[in-house]
């Protein structure tokens, strides 16, 4: 293995990367452009009025909580009895229950739909935090369905950051690896003393460097023009961008091999990204799949990146978190098999 | 095997249907230019691919310097300039070249360039990004990737395509005065005037090797006045 050699096609990589605008524009505005639409919707959701019920039957001072919610803008508040209230969240005509005891404010939240829930939470809690210091303890949250993950505002962004790192720098190591085979470079890079593992590392330090470049601008962008809080260290956020960034050139690279034109290769999309996009976390959360579906999204590299950026992003969680380890660990593997599948699908006997 | 760059024999390879090469033999001494004749499709690329270890022979017996091809291109040994040029179009003349220089782990990278470039004489295309090169021109960038790292046997597969006559003197120069340090080229060519500058030509027709010699042993041979003719005769008396 020679650091020269590999560091020799790496910098190509970048190198002619730099040239092509047009595909550099693509690694950062398109995921803009997506990111702003998110936000767009998540803000309008934000919006929408929070049908709330204060159970009046397990409540301290229901009837004043309900007054005050009801005054808040994004809230429309009404006393009843908890029953009630479950009927009313059960048939679709309320969206939150609360609870106001002496330890502090519990909702439940009817959690069905994900892009209303997380309105309703970040307006109720926009509205909890107006009604002074006493009620600026953070509400226990509960679900009438659904699980707990989805429901923070926020929680969209770190998966569409590596949704998007994935997506794009598959398509650009498919197309690049495809073109080196196509315009005979393989040939000639065959033909010297390179060896298959040092091309494939030049290529995944290479397209890692574009990654996180990307990842950089996109998190500069969710967290100071979109608004996203954000916890973790960024350090962290780019160790678990790198290693899924490594899977997915890998597989680039792999793919590269089953395709005979450009053509081709963005077929496979369809094949390689669409699953990901529905079944790891970007459109739906892993724990809501049906069951028929879970098992599928296990084979999945992006759903553990989702879930690992999502926990050091959101969640605030450090990198040595066993489940961020054990996210790490999993997406490793998929490295270790995808690149190894790279470099055997690389033969020298091109013929 | 000592002074021998290239032994071949009994060479056969297929690809599917096609037998590209078949029982094909060729030894090739250090320091000589041998040329490759042959009509299209006869296996000239083919050969010389499986000299740069990209095919793998299904019999026969292919050695470079005495070593399995993979060994000599690993040892830096081998320069081989593909039919088409393969260059990164996106990228300028000069990171081209020196991309293939540390590849061949040549470690003064601004002197390969500038003699490579000065060779097929394009030092004032230094900068220019490669796809907006002529096909000539990047005929030449490719010949100059092949010459870097000073390879003891240069393999060049039909080099001087597109090439105007004054460069492909030039060339022919060149070849010569790399011979003349002890480099080994085999070269294949369609051009008879070319051919008739190599010190050994080899006929080659349907993945064998019809004929070997000097150009005027071979036309003396076939009882021909030049060397077109001969070709052509030894090529239908052998089918
Ligand atoms: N990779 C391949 N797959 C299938 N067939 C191949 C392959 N490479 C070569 N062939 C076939 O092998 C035969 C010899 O081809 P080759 O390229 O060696 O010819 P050539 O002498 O170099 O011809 P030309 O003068 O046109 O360059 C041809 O019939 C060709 O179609
Ligand atoms: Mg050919």
């Amino acid at each position: 293995m020679s650091a020269r050699r590999v560091a020799a096609v790496a910098r190509r990589i970048v190198a002619q990367f730099r040239r092509d605008h047009r595909s550099i524009g693509l690694l950062v505005v398109a995921p803009i452009i997506v990111m702003s639409l998110v936000g767009a919707l998540w803000g309008t959701s934000a919006q929408t009025v929070a049908r709330a019920v204060v159970a009046s039957d397990r409540s301290v001072a229901a009837a004043r909580v309900a007054a005050m919610l009801d005054a808040t803008a994004g809230v429309e508040a009404r006393e009843a009895s908890y029953a009630e209230g479950l009927a009313a969240l059960r048939a679709g005509t309320a969206d939150a229950l609360l609870t106001v005891g002496p330890g502090g404010v519990t909702v439940l939240l009817e959690g069905s739909d994900p892009l209303r829930t997380g309105g309703v939470a970040a307006s109720l809690q926009g509205a909890l935090r107006e009604l002074g210091p006493s009620a600026a303890v953070s509400p226990r949250i509960e679900y009438l369905y659904g699980g707990a993950d989805f429901t923070l505002l926020d929680a969209l962004a770190p998966v569409v950051i590596a949704f998007f790192a994935f997506f794009f720098i598959f398509l650009l190591s498919t197309v690049s690896f495809l073109r080196e085979r196509s315009s005979g470079t393989l040939e000639r890079l065959m033909a010297s003393p390179l060896r298959r593992g040092e091309l494939v590392l030049g290529y995944l330090v290479g397209f890692t460097f574009f990654a996180l470049v990307q990842a950089a601008i996109l998190v500069s962008f969710t967290v100071f023009v979109l608004g996203v809080s954000y916890r973790g260290s960024l350090v962290a956020i780019f160790v678990v961008e790198a290693a899924l960034v490594i899977v997915s050139v890998a597989l680039g690279l792999l793919v590269s091999a089953f395709a005979r034109n450009e053509l081709q290769a963005i077929q496979f999309i369809p094949l390689v990204v669409v699953p990901q996009a529905f079944l790891g976390g970007l459109l739906v959360p892993v724990d809501q799949l049906p069951d028929l579906l879970r098992p599928i999204a296990a084979v999945l590299p992006l759903t553990y990146a989702t879930e690992a950026l999502r926990a050091v992003m959101v969640k605030g969680y450090p990198l040595d978190d066993p489940l961020v380890l054990r996210d790490l660990g999993v997406i490793a593997l998929f490295g270790v098999l995808t690149v190894g599948g790279a470099i055997a699908s690389i033969r020298r006997e091109v013929a | 095997m000592d002074g021998l760059a290239i032994f071949a024999q009994g060479v056969r390879k297929r690809f599917g249907a096609v037998e590209a090469l078949r029982g094909l033999d060729l030894t090739v001494r250090e320091g000589e230019i041998v040329g490759l004749l042959g009509p299209n499709g006869s296996g000239k690329t083919t050969f010389i691919r499986a000299l740069a270890g990209l095919v793998r022979p299904e019999a026969g017996k292919v050695s470079v310097f005495g070593r399995a091809p993979g060994q000599a291109v690993a040892a830096g040994l081998i320069g081989y300039m593909t039919q088409a040029a393969a260059l990164y179009g996106e990228l300028t003349v000069e990171e081209n070249l020196r991309f293939f220089c540390a590849l061949q782990g040549r470690r003064d990278t601004e002197r390969a360039i500038s003699e490579a470039l000065g060779t097929v004489d394009l030092e004032d295309r230094r900068r220019a990004i490669v796809s907006t090169l002529s096909g000539g021109m990047r005929t030449r960038v490719s010949l100059a990737a092949a010459l870097l790292h000073e390879p003891r046997l240069l393999l060049l597969d039909e080099p001087t395509v597109g090439v105007d006559p004054l460069l492909r003197r030039d060339f022919w120069d060149h070849f010569r005065a790399l011979a003349g340090r002890g480099v080994t080229i085999l070269v294949s060519s369609h051009v008879m005037d070319e051919a008739a500058r190599c010190d050994r030509l080899g006929l080659i027709r349907a993945g064998v090797v019809i004929a070997e010699g000097t150009a005027a042993e071979l036309t003396a041979r076939a009882g021909a006045s030049d060397l077109e003719s001969a070709f052509v005769r030894l090529a239908e008396a052998s089918a």
